[in-house]
């Protein structure tokens, strides 16, 4: 049987926003597709928790990152953030984007322990 | 083509996720049973629109790259 859910883990922002897009992207067809849908962010990955910081990312030929993690959060799409990943960069944890919030290690076993597959970027 | 289509969107060249996540908005707006037709020039859409089909439930009517007809399935 097909699993209902998709988890996707993205460890990159602007260090290769090439992966962070695709990411999301990946992300967005697996919504589609009527998976319960996680990208879980960690290591610099978290930076895109923060609004505003996906403003100038935009990858030829795709959307804007910031459209597409828009799109993620408006169709129901959610983001788990690393916990300690953010705490280390002394980020604003009163100010997250669409859809996400700051999670510790246990919440992202307890999605993937139901037999979720997992894509890393 | 036979089928007359209920709803027809060109996505030009739109592709992979962004294309998908809009087509499943554009599917649930429509009453079971109608058709949709989707205009997906991506490279990538022969594979995947068939695959999506599979995966969402709905039925892939004809397939002649780029127009797709899509069967809206029933509600459960």
């Amino acid at each position: 049987m097909m699993a209902n859910r998709f988890c996707v883990s993205l460890t990159h922002a602007k260090d290769n926003s090439d992966k962070a897009t695709v990411a999301f992207v990946v992300a967005n067809a697996a919504l589609g597709s009527g998976k319960e849908t996680l990208v879980f962010l960690s290591v610099e990955g978290v930076r895109l928790a923060q609004p505003g910081y996906a403003e100038d990312i935009r990858e030829e030929g795709f959307a804007p990152l910031r459209e597409l993690m828009e799109s993620f959060a408006k169709a129901g799409g959610t983001i788990y953030v690393c916990s300690p990943c953010f705490k280390k960069r002394k980020l604003d944890e009163n100010r997250l984007v669409a859809g996400a919030s700051i999670v510790g290690g246990a919440k992202l076993v307890e999605f993937l322990s139901d037999g979720s597959p997992c894509v890393s970027y | 083509m036979g089928i007359e289509a209920d709803e027809i969107w060109d996505a030009g060249d739109m592709g992979c996720g962004e294309l998908v996540l809009e087509l499943r908005a554009r599917l649930t707006g429509l009453r079971p049973g109608q058709v949709f037709e989707l205009i997906a020039r991506d490279p990538g859409a022969p594979a995947d629109i068939p695959a999506w089909c599979r995966m969402t439930g709905h039925t892939l009517v004809s397939q002649e790259h780029p127009v797709y007809r899509i069967r809206r399935k029933e509600n459960r």
